[in-house]
């Protein structure tokens, strides 16, 4: 089947976001041999690096998507079917354990999280990183106390702290020194989480938070508290300051998710799995209504890679899994498939006259590709397109990743999908 | 409030307002100048940005041509902190008419415009994005003038002198005496206060909105409105300013301003001084005239769009029917209504273009002098503006000044190089008056690079509160004010590169943030899949 046995593996996956990455999880976890191609890391290194699932859901948050699902057949999660629902956050919860950068869930089975923004505002994702988890508001009665470093850009706690007044919460401000060396004017999250990964520099914003601590019942720090070493560095603070600690996501780019990327890498090349990250896919080789290969973009030239089984989770408008021109034109440009877009003519109908529309914009919500339950992309007719590519994420129509609160959890259930599809297909046709 | 007199008060602040302050100034005129928003909220904020050699002018409207070139070299000499001496090249195409050039030639050496004859492969060796495609091309004084710092450089000056400005002030009322104007009153556009400014004499240099302020004495003034559309390009994709060598139509003009170069411009009949809408067709059209001449450039990345409109006056005498738009001639007028009208007190100027601005004002400002009987003449012309600082707005200098220490202080907005240091100063130059980001904006450029304000609106919203003492829910609203302003030039080049950049921006605002949950605006428990506000 596969041209040359060097290049040829069972499944390739495009794409290195959340869709990707799990997919590439679960089918290295079936056995599958797995190459993982992407022409960088996707939005968890920009995104706040928690996991919103069903965000406006008030209740048991799974119930109120199976309800969801149901009066609507052709969203992203009814297509993946509920009992994957359940599976991939917990396989997620599993992966993460493993890799040692734990995620956990509220407290209250089954509900959503209540976590502070760095402006103050609450979001409510169904999992975050454990260090989201320990600032989980719901039920805090106590004072929070919000850290900065003085001469910092990125967060400002005062701000945060008269905001979360307003929503009931008592929140007291302190700026401290950075760790490390004198404020630099463009310090990036990234190296104050690695200066935090040095306990001897961690030492000191501990002990001059010490005087301030007083009735605080936690203590949010913006989410820098370490790279490699973060679980350390944040259990370190939680047990000399006495106080539950915990991280509040930041601006770009996400140290939680640069974490979580960083070693999800590692874990897939430990089990043997390719992972190239920094090339492109600049084209599908297709017979047949079959994929049996993709030219991956090198200097100057491409190089083809083949396999049986395709997983495309290229993220759709944001990062380069769809295109779009001034002229309104949407397209798909590795397999040329059909693009679904809000309509209309050229680009009258993307884009609201209101940036901050409740319902976000129609140019989100509607372009992607529409796939069946077999997360096979599909043509105007509603047949699928080629036999053997799946896709998945946000690459997915029929979700506003901005305003929907659910663009992760769907990024995991139809990337479990496209995977178990996939490999349960590769098994018959071996008999 | 007591009224406050003053010789002459000046309606307007943009160039014509800002260079005719700083003329009567020098006249010894105690003069005061009040405009309705901040400096350069009208046109004079949203133009092009070319400081004409007149060559534009040169076959149509010699008059005008002849206007530019003057002022050019005055202008170079008088405001240097405010021009960058980028020249000019004017370029025709296989495309363009082959008799144009030679009438062309002709038209500026009789305006006095000094031309200069290249060859296709000079223009190329000067500027390599340049189309193969070229049959003539020359070169010419043009420059790349920045309207903001022109109009702080006046007005400064003209406070030098003791004159004063209030802004966020509009007219709302011409006070009568018989059939004279005595005065103005004005209202605080942020609070509502109203004032009453006795003068000699009113300056109309509203712009767009002159006849609306002299609808308030009872007097017609019959104004045109010719809107025209701009783009910004995220580079600078020439470093010349290169027109098109063909008669006068859209989207002609490429202009290297800072770090970004302005495409345009459009010219569209409208019937409001304030419609700045941009429609897709002109954004098409702008990309493929820009395409012809920088082949390439409409795959660029479209940072930003902005349209302004033209008022267009002719004197009821030199009546041509139905001229519209670029038949109009771009020279101005000084309406004198105590001769035209019958009432003392107001004149009007209208018409013309920023690179004229000096030589509107001293014109007006002749005739304005004549009705309150000041005999002093015009000096505008004779030196470098006093007390102007050398704010010219480089990047590289930025940068240059922030890797060597020289500015302290952690940097808040990136793609301009604005430090926290800046934006506090900027914050404290305005006293106790109030400050809206959008100001800041205009006063530093925070929010103008390819970003759009992303990352720096919720770091100077919160600098903001800090300095000022805001409440929550002012602060969030200034923010989300401001990131709907950046996203109102944004809106119409959402695609390919910027549509990413919005997306991302979107992101940090709504979840990283949350800040569309703490407007005020709606109830944050409400459903979001509710149909209501649709798509
Ligand atoms: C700042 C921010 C905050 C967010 N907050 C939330 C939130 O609170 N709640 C929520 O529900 N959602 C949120 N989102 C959205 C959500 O995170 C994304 O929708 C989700 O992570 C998408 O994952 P994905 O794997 O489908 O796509 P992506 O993460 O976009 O990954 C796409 C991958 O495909 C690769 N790729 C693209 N084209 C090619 C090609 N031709 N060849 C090779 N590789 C290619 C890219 O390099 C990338 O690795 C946020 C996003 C951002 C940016
Ligand atoms: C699309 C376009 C491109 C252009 N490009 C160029 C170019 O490249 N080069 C060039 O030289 N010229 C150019 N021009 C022309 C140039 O921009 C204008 O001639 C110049 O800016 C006019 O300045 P102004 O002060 O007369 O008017 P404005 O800048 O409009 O100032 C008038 C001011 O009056 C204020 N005002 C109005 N009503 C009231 C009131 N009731 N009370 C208080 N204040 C009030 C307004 O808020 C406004 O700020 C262009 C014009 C347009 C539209």
């Amino acid at each position: 089947m596969t041209k040359t046995t060097q290049t040829g593996s069972d499944v390739i996956v495009i794409g290195a976001g959340l869709a990707g990455l799990t997919a590439a999880v679960h089918a290295v976890q079936t056995g599958a041999t797995v190459r993982l191609i992407a022409q960088g890391w996707g939005q968890q290194i920009v995104t706040p690096g928690w996991i919103s699932v069903c965000d406006r859901a008030k209740d048991d948050v799974i119930a109120e998507l199976r309800g969801y699902a149901a009066l609507h057949p052709a969203h992203p999660y009814a297509l993946a079917g509920d009992e994957g629902m359940i599976d991939c956050l917990e396989r997620f919860r599993a992966i993460t354990k493993a890799i040692g950068v734990p995620y956990g869930a509220c407290v209250k089975a089954g509900h959503n999280l209540r976590l502070t923004t760095l402006l103050g505002a609450i979001q409510t994702p169904l999992l975050a990183p454990a260090s989201m988890v320990s600032g989980d508001l719901t039920g805090v009665t106590g004072e929070i106390l919000l850290v900065s470093f003085t001469g910092w850009r990125d967060f400002y706690p005062a701000l945060a702290a008269s905001n979360l007044a307003k929503q009931g919460i008592t929140a007291r401000a302190v700026l401290v020194d950075a760790p490390g060396a004198p404020q630099a004017w463009d310090l990036w999250p990234v190296e104050l989480a690695r200066r935090f990964d040095d306990p001897a520099l961690r030492q000191r914003v501990i002990d001059q938070l010490r005087p301030h601590v007083q009735n605080a019942a936690k203590i949010g720090f913006p989410a820098v508290v370490g790279l490699e070493q973060h679980v350390e560095a944040l259990a370190d603070c939680t047990q000399q300051l006495e106080r539950p600690c915990f991280e509040i996501a930041t601006l770009p780019p996400s140290v939680p998710g640069t974490r979580l990327s960083n070693r999800l890498r590692r874990w897939l090349l430990r089990q043997r799995a390719r992972v190239q990250i920094g090339h492109p896919v600049v084209h599908g080789i297709v017979e047949n209504r079959r994929c049996v290969g993709v030219d991956v973009g090198a200097l100057g030239h491409t190089n083809p890679f083949y396999a049986d089984q395709f997983i495309l989770a290229t993220g759709g408008l944001y990062n380069g899994g769809i295109q779009s021109d001034e002229s309104g034109r949407l397209w798909e440009p590795i397999f040329d498939l059909p693009v679904k877009g809000p309509g209309g003519t050229g680009r009258e109908k993307w884009y609201h006259a209101n940036l901050l529309v409740h319902r976000g914009h129609a140019v989100h919500r509607h372009t992607g590709l529409r796939v069946n339950t077999r997360m096979q992309p599909l043509d105007a007719d509603g047949a699928p397109v080629l036999d053997n590519v799946y896709a998945a994420g946000h690459l997915l129509t029929g979700f506003n990743p901005l305003t929907d609160g659910c663009a992760e959890g769907i990024a995991l259930a139809t990337a479990l999908k496209a995977v178990q599809v996939a490999l349960a297909l590769e098994a018959q046709k071996s008999y | 409030m007591t009224p406050q007199t003053v010789d002459v008060l000046v309606i307007g602040g943009g160039a014509t307002g800002a260079a005719a302050l700083y003329d009567l100034a020098r006249r010894g005129v105690r003069a005061l100048l009040v405009e309705q928003n901040d400096f350069t909220t009208g046109t004079s904020g949203r133009y092009h940005g070319l400081l004409h050699s007149g060559g534009r002018y040169a076959v149509r409207d010699p008059e005008t041509a002849q206007e530019c070139i003057a002022e050019n070299t005055i202008l170079r000499r008088i405001t240097p902190f405010a021009i960058e001496d980028t020249g000019g090249l004017f370029v025709a195409t296989l495309d363009d008419p082959a008799d144009f050039p030679a009438q062309w030639v002709t038209g500026c050496a009789a305006a006095g415009i000094p031309t200069e004859q290249l060859t296709p492969e000079q223009a190329r060796a000067q500027e390599p994005a340049l189309t193969p495609n070229i049959t003539a091309v020359y070169r010419v004084p043009d420059a790349s003038v920045d309207s903001f710092d022109l109009i702080h450089g006046f007005i400064a000056a003209a406070r030098t002198y003791g004159c004063k400005t209030l802004i966020y002030h509009r007219v709302t009322q011409l006070i009568h005496e018989g059939d004279t104007i005595v005065g103005a009153r004005l209202e605080d556009t942020r609070t509502g206060a109203t004032r009453i400014i006795h003068a000699a004499c009113i300056l109309n240099a509203a712009g767009p909105w002159v006849s609306v302020i002299a609808g308030l004495a009872g007097i017609a003034v019959e104004v045109k409105f010719d809107r025209g559309a701009m783009i910004a390009m995220n580079m600078r994709w020439v470093n010349t300013i290169v027109n098109r060598l063909r008669p006068a139509a859209d989207g002609d003009i490429l202009v290297p301003v800072g770090a970004v170069c302005v495409l345009g411009t459009t010219s569209v009949m409208t019937d409001h001084p304030d419609d700045y809408r941009i429609e897709p067709w002109e954004v098409s059209k702008i990309l493929n005239e820009a395409e012809a001449v920088v082949p390439g450039i409409r795959y660029g990345r479209a940072l930003r769009a902005w349209a302004g409109v033209r008022p267009l006056y002719e004197s009821p005498a030199a009546h041509h029917n139905d001229t519209a738009g670029r038949a109009v001639m771009r020279t101005f007028s000084v309406l004198d209504h105590a001769a035209l009208h019958g009432v003392r007190g107001l004149v009007t100027v209208v018409g013309g273009k920023l690179t004229t601005c000096r030589l509107m004002a001293e014109q007006t400002v002749d005739v304005v002098c004549q009705q309150i009987g000041v005999t002093a003449p015009c000096t505008t012309a004779r030196e470098v503006l006093p007390g102007a600082t050398t704010r010219y707005h480089r990047l590289d200098q930025r940068l240059h000044r922030l890797e060597h220490g020289e500015t302290p202080g952690e940097l808040i907005c990136e793609c301009e190089m604005v430090t926290r240091p800046q934006i506090e100063q900027a914050i404290a130059a305005y006293g106790d008056q109030p400050v809206a980001l959008d100001d800041l904006r205009r006063d530093l450029r925070i929010g103008m690079g390819p970003c759009q304000g992303g990352f720096c609106s919720y770091r100077a919203a919160a600098i903001l509160q800090e300095v000022k003492g805001h409440s929550a829910l002012e602060t969030n609203r200034a923010f989300a004010a401001f990131v709907r302003e950046r996203y109102q030039g944004v809106r119409p080049l959402l695609w390919g590169h910027q549509l990413r950049q919005f997306y991302l921006d979107e992101l940090i605002y709504r979840r990283t943030l949350g800040l569309d949950w703490l407007t005020g605006d709606y109830d944050p428990h409400e459903n979001v899949y509710a149909e209501g506000d649709h798509d």
